[in-house]
């Protein structure tokens, strides 16, 4: 019983993460750079470290990668996001179980939101064979502080809410 | 947030600003374009825009003509030939990987060439 409450929670988790990075596909950004976007879908990355813990939240970022490919159809983005997603995952868990003394979980989605970047680009620059995509590097860190920040402010106030729901319903 | 948020978040400001000075830095120096001189269609001289060589000028003495070149920054004209109608002088500055300068009597072509394949730049990226 315990097992099937949680592959349903971790599948409702993956799912409002695709709806999330569906939504944010559609919301229009003040300035266009390629690959900039707020990052919805790690706040449930995010929470699902939080309250399953690291291997689940991979689970979840792959699988949310990969029906995202699905769902909108491009699957060129796929490598990008793939990359991203799982460097951003392994960072943040990292960050999360070793130094959550000292960083909450702001610190810790800034952290996911820079790796993010990070993996991106440079999966961007082996698909193009190009180094100078690096260049947007220091844009794309300089907006993941925005995002980051924000998301980690939503996942904070999700997760005291969520802990408290899953007691009542577990109990 | 605790105070190692703080930090971090100046921490990265600092960092993806000197990022961005750096970049900018790199940009601007490394900049492919550069002028061919061609005398009846084979190339006489290749000139690489730098700052060692702004407000140079070069005599380009051919049998066919006398040309004098003046180079600006990213930018290249003729200031002085022999040729009856100065065309060449009018034309002015040139700046860009394409634009070219011609002097038909001396059978001069002066051209701003790029090492970067601009016509197969990507238009855009979806990710």
């Amino acid at each position: 019983m315990e097992r099937l409450r949680k592959l349903v929670f971790l599948s409702l988790l993956v799912s409002l993460g695709l709806a999330l990075s569906i939504i944010e596909s559609m919301i229009p950004l003040p300035f266009a750079m390629p690959g900039m976007k707020l990052g919805l879908a790690n706040m449930v990355c995010l929470i699902t470290l939080v309250i399953f813990g690291p291997k689940e939240a991979f689970v979840v970022a792959i699988l949310r990668s990969l029906t995202f490919a699905l769902a909108t159809g491009s699957i060129s983005g796929l490598f990008y996001s793939l990359t991203g997603a799982v460097l951003s995952t392994i960072i943040m868990s990292l960050v999360y179980v070793y130094f959550s003394n000292y960083f909450s979980l702001i610190g810790v989605s800034i952290f996911g939101a820079i790796f993010h970047n990070i993996g991106q680009i440079s999966a961007a620059s082996i698909i193009m064979e190009n180094v100078k995509i690096f260049s947007y590097l220091p844009v794309m860190t300089l907006v993941s502080l925005f995002t980051g920040y924000f998301v980690g402010l939503g996942s904070i106030l999700t997760t005291k809410n969520l802990r408290e729901n899953m007691s009542r319903i577990a109990g | 947030m605790t105070k190692w948020d703080k930090c971090l978040i100046v921490f990265t400001l600092i960092a993806s600003l000197m990022g961005l000075y750096y970049v900018k830095v790199y940009v601007s120096e490394s900049s492919s374009k550069y002028i061919s001189i061609q005398v009846d269609g084979d190339e006489y001289k290749k000139i690489s825009f730098g700052t060692n060589m702004e407000g140079k000028t070069i005599d380009i003495n051919t049998e066919f003509g006398y040309n004098k070149l003046e180079i600006g920054k990213d930018r290249v004209r003729i200031i002085e030939a022999d040729c009856p109608d100065k065309l060449d002088v009018k034309q002015g500055w040139i700046y860009n990987p394409g634009e070219i300068i011609v002097c038909l009597p001396n059978r001069l072509i002066i051209e701003i060439k790029s090492d970067e394949k601009t016509d197969d730049d990507v238009d855009y990226i979806s990710y």
